[in-house]
């Protein structure tokens, strides 16, 4: 067996293998060209062993992770790595091999030293756009998965020798917006190729042995982390579900259920009980399943969880094939992707309520409130604004709820009044918070978000892609429920209807578009109240 | 005697650093006193009476402090009540709705708003992204408003209007009638005129909250002081200003000492030649680095200090939360090494105040670098014993003796500032291992060798009066100002004439207080920085010396530094985002001068260092003051003033220049 590595190596060689991570996350928002990437950020970049463990991650975001630790292992399934050779990037996106929905692209770099391959670098971008019938992708009538947009089977767009144009010009040609997409695409290599660069860096500073015993020894220190805060938990078995309010298409709610059982230092997670997958976009997979397990675990119970491969082996995460959570490739699943999985860890949360309240917040506003507002600007450009809206936070056995805040498994900043008006078609005509839109309790719920969207184009469109509009974020303990998400349109002659969580309109000059974010649940029976 | 002493003062929270340099026969004097906190006036006069100066001597007094950024840290603000454009008062409390901490449940998610909601004023006004008024501000409205706002009670009012940015005429409407009462005003296309409504309005309100502070500190110095014109500022983008000046923006205090330190580098820099250096400070929390290319600091205008987002022009300083003070901890088979710190008080272990856990600075005593029994200041005695009682539990636990673990423990500390010199470089495009490494501060010097060796950096510079270099750089700076403007012009549609206006508005804007100070036009130096990027990007790509005259030339610029950023450039419509206007007076005289040679010196003494090898080695120790330029010394030895130690481990030479500043070529461990 191969000999202890020092407590002080495998520091020195975790910070370096962190800083490569983040610094392929800078490389692509500091390149990038959609929106979404280079003001919201939302992207992630990792980098795995051999076999797609995860060694370390650059930009913490919690849904990205689930999905990352899975991706390089799904995709070596399909392309075995004696196809490899230094210098590809691996470009794919379907939600079956380790992915999540079909905007979130991931670039697979595989890194060899001294001929042999030892790592993977991945670059994962939310692309502004990736075809199908919408501008944006965010399809809320779509009923099969070809009706998302392109779907990326893995494919070398690079070799050592560069760009392969003709496959890469056969992803452009499928897509809204090539320029700006292939601006993206380039960034994503980017980052992989630094991170090749410092990789080799790193072996060559260290030896490979000891980087390889290194990255072994994160591994399983990540396991003992998470086992550990396992161990802290009250054993025993718990349920809980947790609601969508519909899936776009019917409007029936949807339940996603789970069964916790707690042994020792092992999670167990089955959620086959949830309901059957449905026919619009709000399918998930599995790997987003254990992405908000890990996530709810983490919050819970150690922070401190170092995030890679190894943290995943005390837990046991169960989906039933055909579920919301486990639909088969021929589903939808673009809103799966913010709204589900936020479900899954309300659902998590909720089955351990009566275990352990004071470690828990009432329900927020677990929904990324999507209004993807497309339309061409005074001088002929198409633009597409993708604003996610956070609302109030739930109250805490200690604290009141935060205003305006994204809550659990995303982190998305908003885009300022004074961005939105420069590069689009639309002016804001307000923005406060919701007064009053916070749940009741010994401690309150967050405000939510009031905000005004006037269209200054003729044609215009909008999607929209929110929960919590019907079922609202729960109180705890006693606590008052948050307002609902709520959207409304005043046309330009002032007329006024309530948009659905899921819909695909068509907007004209001088309509507005009001967005009211629920506000967060209160914690515990307001003072006065007590019987 | 009158002489025309020129003095650089850095007040940092413990110490004052003096350096005193009359320019008429090349003397220096330096000098380290205790900081009065208590009694700014006092403090500055103990501090020229320890270079054996009075007020009289001085010509010119620049001044750093750490006054804003500790009011700012600990949240010692003033009651600032906002008026803010109609429908948007609430921009503070949504700020960009992200948190803080994504896995931290029990932690507010973000800062409380510095405004609260009784003091969020809003007046019917409006403008668009283009500047043009939609919604005329009615004479009404502004009295309204002006009242409502007096009404709060406020120490300071900030104003922050949308759009304001791009046209200022409704901002300094309400500016102008709040001039007959006595409250401080920032306005934000004063502060900064950049887009983006939270964060203008954010520093907009931070700068109005340190007015009344501001004005107050700079009140007593001034009378302090027999000449008010001969007191300058030093400033966080790294140059001086006058404190009328900083009355209006005291926001240019908020890096005043780090920026002075980096500043002095520059000078280093520029002096021997070298293209591409890092600045390396080392402090008892946190490490300070900083990129240096060109003999110019690198600036960035977008930063935050504590919780509050800070939009200026600063100098670029990445601080990590490593330093002398940082505990070391083992955990899971892994030793870490801060953020936590044992601060000032009770401090390391060997400070022997009542600190019990391992610190870096426990570390280097036990690998000897530091000497046992050496005073620091009045109070600290360093005990070996304490440092070793320390580290012993962490060597036990980690299987290794204790000179292993403090050694591990450098290691430790070394990987995280590697990764802040990756960051600084990495960003802007540079290869780091083709830079020279600056080292200074109290414990810059001691680590810089291993540091350099870690991240592949092969020469580093301990500049003269290294220990002081925060205050040689007050003493070398040069009045300037610096402004950043949103400008959004694109390529396919210039217009040269809206950009001249717009250059003319900041050149005038920025050298106003130059022009009070009575600096003719001819000696005042423009110099603007522009920040371009594709329609669509985000992040601009900054480009020195813009072809502002010619936008083709302009876009060969912009491609050519993208193309080395991030390996491609294309061919389509990019935009003039941003402008950074710097104007400044240059000024001769550095304090770099000739030091005297000195006799070939002599090593004091030998002791045994342990340098991570089998054993510990026997290494001579210096007097920095004794060793003779040119004179070659090979590691292993230590060259120690009385406040900073330089760490010449073996492999490594170091050679001082006829300046004073210390080479040293970092070799290999073998």
């Amino acid at each position: 067996m191969t000999a202890k590595i020092d407590p002080f190596t495998l520091e020195v060689i975790r910070n370096a293998l962190t800083a490569i991570a983040e610094e392929m996350s800078l490389v692509v928002m500091r390149s990038a060209r959609s929106p979404l990437l280079r003001e919201a950020g939302d992207l992630s970049s990792a980098l795995t062993d051999a076999e797609g463990n995860m060694i370390a991650q650059g930009r913490d975001i919690p849904m990205h992770l689930g999905v990352m630790c899975f991706t390089v292992k799904e995709f070596l399934k399909r392309v075995p790595a004696s196809r490899m050779t230094p210098g590809d990037v691996w470009f794919l996106n379907l939600p079956e091999v380790g992915g999540n929905h079909l905007p979130d692209v991931k670039a697979i770099r595989p890194i060899f030293y001294d001929g042999t391959l030892q790592a993977f670098a991945v670059s994962l971008a939310h692309w502004a756009d990736i075809g199908g019938a919408v501008p944006g992708s965010y399809v809320a009538f779509a009923t099969d998965a070809w009706q998302e947009g392109l779907r990326i089977s893995p494919v070398r767009l690079f070799t050592a020798d560069g760009p392969d144009r003709e496959k890469l010009d056969f992803v452009l040609a499928n897509v809204r917006g090539a320029p700006e997409r292939e601006g993206d695409i380039l960034a994503q290599m980017a980052a992989t190729r630094s991170a090749d660069l410092r990789m080799q860096d790193l072996y060559a500073q260290h030896g490979l042995e000891t980087v390889n015993r290194t990255i072994t020894a994160l591994h399983d220190r990540a396991e003992a982390q998470m086992r550990a805060a396992i161990a802290d938990l009250p054993a025993g078995e718990y349920r809980g579900e947790d609601w969508l309010d519909d899936d776009g298409i019917g409007d029936q709610p949807i339940a996603v259920r789970v069964r916790i059982v707690l042994e020792k230092d092992k999670a167990l997670f089955d959620f086959s009980e949830s309901d059957d997958a449905a026919r619009g976009p709000i399918n998930s997979t599995p790997f987003i399943a254990s992405a908000a397990a890990f996530y709810a675990m983490k919050v819970l119970t150690g922070p401190e969880i170092q995030p890679n491969g190894g943290c995943y082996r005390p837990l046991s995460v169960i989906t039933r094939p055909g579920s919301i959570l486990e639909p088969g490739i021929d589903l939808p699943v673009v809103g799966g992707n913010h709204e589900t999985s936020q479900r899954v860890a309300d659902a998590i949360f909720r089955a351990l309520e009566p275990v352990i309240p004071e470690r828990l917040s009432a329900g927020g506003a677990t929904t990324s409130g999507l209004l993807l507002f497309g339309g061409k600007r005074a001088d002929g450009v198409w633009t597409t604004l993708y604003e996610t809206h956070g609302g109030g936070e739930g109250a805490r056995i200690d604290r009141d709820g935060a205003h305006v805040i994204r809550v659990h498994l995303s982190n998305v900043m908003n885009t300022p009044a004074e961005i939105i008006e420069a590069e689009y078609p639309i002016r804001i005509d307000a923005q406060r918070l919701r007064q009053g839109s916070g749940g009741a309790g010994a401690h309150k719920g967050g405000e939510g978000l009031h905000r005004e969207y006037h269209m200054l184009a003729d044609e215009m469109s909008l999607t929209t892609m929110f929960e919590r509009r019907i079922i609202p974020p729960y109180g705890l303990q006693g606590g008052a429920d948050g307002a609902p998400f709520r959207v409304d349109v005043i046309a330009a002659d002032g007329e006024r209807r309530e948009l659905p969580g899921k819909t695909n309109v068509r907007l004209g000059r001088g309509d507005t578009v009001v967005i009211e974010s629920s506000g967060g649940g209160g914690y515990g029976i307001p003072a006065g109240d007590e019987r | 005697m009158k002489s025309a002493w020129q003095v650089g003062i850095d007040v940092g929270g413990t110490f004052t650093d003096v350096v005193a340099l009359d320019p008429a026969t090349r003397e220096i004097r330096t000098a380290k006193v205790q900081t009065r906190a208590a009694d700014p006036r006092a403090g500055l006069i103990a501090a020229l009476s320890a270079v054996n100066l009075e007020w009289e001597n001085v010509a010119d007094l620049i001044h750093g402090t750490t006054l804003i950024t500790n009011a700012i840290v600990e949240g010692h603000l003033a009651k600032v009540t906002l008026i803010a454009t109609e429908g948007f008062g609430d921009s503070l409390a949504i700020g960009r709705q992200n948190r803080r901490h994504l896995y931290r449940l029990d932690l507010a998610p973000k800062a409380t708003p510095q405004v609260p909601a009784e003091r969020r004023i809003e007046v019917r006004e409006r403008l668009d992204a283009n500047g043009q008024v939609r919604v005329a501000l009615e004479d009404s409205a502004l009295t309204d408003a002006i009242e409502q706002a007096q009404a709060t009670g406020a120490e300071a009012i900030a104003v922050s209007l949308l759009h304001a940015y791009a046209n200022s005429t409704h901002e300094a409407r309400i500016g102008a009638a709040l001039k007959g009462t006595s409250i401080p005003v920032a306005l934000s296309h004063l502060v900064n005129p950049e887009a983006r409504e939270y964060e203008r309005t954010a520093t907009t309100v931070l700068s109005a909250s340190v007015m009344p502070l501001a004005d107050r500190y700079l009140e007593q110095l001034e009378s302090a002081s027999p000449e008010a014109s001969r007191l300058h500022l030093f400033h966080s983008s790294g140059g001086m200003a006058s404190p009328a000046a900083l009355r209006n923006l005291p926001l240019g205090l908020a890096l005043s000492g780090p920026a002075a330190g980096v500043a002095a580098a520059c000078k280093v820099a520029d002096e021997l030649g070298i293209d591409h250096a890092i600045s390396l400070d080392m402090g008892g929390t946190t490490t300070d680095v900083c990129l240096i290319a060109g003999g110019r600091a690198e600036i960035s205008v977008d930063r935050s200090l504590g919780d509050h987002p800070l939009r200026q022009p600063m100098v670029a300083i990445e601080s990590i939360g490593a330093g002398g003070g940082s505990i070391a901890r083992l955990s899971l088979g892994a030793v870490e090494v801060g953020p936590d710190s044992a601060g000032a008080l009770p401090g390391p272990a060997c400070y022997d105040q009542g600190g019990t856990t391992p610190t870096v600075t426990d570390a280097n005593l036990l690998l000897g670098y530091l000497e046992a029994g050496q005073k620091l200041g009045e109070k600290i005695r360093l005990n070996r014993d304490a440092a070793q009682s320390a580290l012993a539990p962490l060597a036990r636990d980690a299987g290794v003796s204790v000179t292993e673990a403090a050694y591990g423990i450098l290691r430790v500390a070394n990987a995280t500032m590697v990764r802040a010199l990756n960051r600084v470089t990495v960003e802007r495009g540079v290869d780091g291992r083709d830079c020279d490494l600056l080292a200074f501060g109290g414990a810059g010097p001691m680590h810089a060798v291993e540091l350099a060796r870690a991240f592949g950096i092969s020469r580093v510079i301990v500049p003269a009066a290294s220990s002081v270099f925060s205050a040689v750089g007050c003493v070398g700076a040069e009045m300037q100002y610096a402004q950043q403007q949103t400008v959004r012009m694109t390529s396919a549609d210039w217009n040269r004439q809206r950009l001249s206006e717009i250059q003319t508005r900041l050149i005038e804007r920025l050298s106003a207080p130059l022009q009070e100070a009575d600096y003719n036009n001819d000696s005042i130096a423009v110099d603007f920085v522009a920040s371009v990027r594709y329609s669509g990007q985000s992040y601009a790509t900054e480009i020195t010396t813009p072809e502002l005259e010619d936008p083709d030339a302009l876009g060969r610029q912009f491609q050519e530094t993208h193309e080395r950023l991030y390996g491609f450039a294309t061919d389509e419509v990019w935009e003039l985002y941003a402008l950074r206007c710097t104007v400044s007076v240059p000024r001769e005289g550095s304090p770099a001068s000739t030091l005297a040679a000195s006799a070939q010196g002599t090593p004091q003494k030998t002791e045994s260092c342990w340098f991570g090898g089998e054993q510990a080695v026997d290494t001579l120790r210096y007097d920095r003051a004794a060793v003779a330029t040119d004179q070659k010394i090979a590691g292993p030895a230590i060259i120690e003033d009385a406040w900073s130690t330089i760490v010449v481990p073996p492999g490594a030479s170091a050679k001082p220049d006829q300046f004073g500043h210390l080479h040293i070529d970092v070799g290999s461990a073998e």
